[in-house]
């Protein structure tokens, strides 16, 4: 079994947390620009400030990036635990591609349509996948 | 107790897991009680939404996650270093386990009594345990 499997999700969520950081400037640009603001006089400002200035739909991608910023932190951390520890194939490789799955689909929806309930839904389940590689983690690391 | 550096971290981001449970019980028994309907929520709500609208101590159990997903990533991080480049050893297992205890006792009380000068006592002393780690990371991976 290939323990560095799980490497190959790993892999996938961050270039694809790169490429929802381009959707979000190849938005955020031109909706600025739109919106008359000259980034060159702008001094201390973050990207929050925008959430009051640019449409709502623009801003979504730019939430859906601070997401990908946060909790998968964690899967990362677990991921590389799992496969330093010879733990990084087979079912834990299948769960952390559900997981990096999921994470794509829960993007998809909130740079688009953003309907909370179905948000929330995959997010339920993202997080489960998570559950289950944290408790293998926790099973192979500390009760072993 | 495992002798793996990796195991306090392991036990953290379970840990953080939990809290997210926590933070989903309290949160939605909460938002029946307000009146707030998922169903017909605008498009593009968040949890950040809900400050105004849920009562104090419910955002604390969110408040206490998010920060589990801030300084814990450096942590992470460090101890991978350390176990990767021969600092697993015995006095860095136990700074690496008191900081995920100090968390957790971190957790527990932003979600109930949240009173500042004890939060930031906790703070304090766990922020030191990762210092002192980071110190023992970059002698490790230098040497």
């Amino acid at each position: 079994m290939d323990t560095n499997a799980i490497l190959g999700p790993v892999a996938t969520l961050a270039l694809w947390s790169m490429i929802m950081w381009v959707w979000m400037y190849a938005t955020r640009i031109p909706a600025m620009n739109r919106a008359k603001i000259d980034a060159a006089k702008m001094v201390g400002g973050t990207g929050k400030n925008l959430d009051d200035v640019l449409p709502a739909e623009v801003q979504w991608k730019a939430h859906n990036y601070n997401h990908l910023m946060e909790q998968p932190t964690v899967f990362y951390a677990v991921a590389i635990a799992l496969a330093v520890g010879g733990m990084g194939g087979g079912l834990n490789a299948q769960i952390a591609w559900a997981y990096v799955g999921l994470r794509i689909l829960h993007s998809l929806i909130q740079a688009t349509v953003n309907r909370v309930m179905w948000r929330f839904g995959i997010f339920a389940l993202a997080s489960l996948a998570l559950i289950a590689l944290c408790l293998h983690a926790f099973i192979g690391f500390v009760l072993h | 107790m495992s002798n793996s550096i990796l195991a306090p971290g392991a036990v953290l981001a379970l840990w953080t897991l939990i809290m997210l449970i926590w933070v989903a019980v309290t949160r939605f028994s909460a938002m029946s009680k307000a009146g707030v309907d998922l169903k017909v929520a605008p498009p593009g709500g968040r949890g950040a939404d809900l400050e105004a609208v849920l009562p104090p101590s419910v955002n604390w159990k969110s408040h206490n996650y998010t920060h589990l997903l801030e300084q814990p990533t450096l942590f992470y991080a460090v101890i991978v270093f350390l176990h990767l480049s021969g600092g697993d050893v015995g006095y860095t297992r136990w700074i690496a386990w008191a900081y995920v205890i100090l968390r957790i006792v971190h957790s527990l009380w932003q979600a109930t009594v949240n009173r500042i000068p004890v939060r930031f006592a906790i703070f304090s002393l766990y922020t030191l345990c990762l210092f002192a780690l980071s110190v023992l990371a970059v002698i490790a991976t230098l040497g």
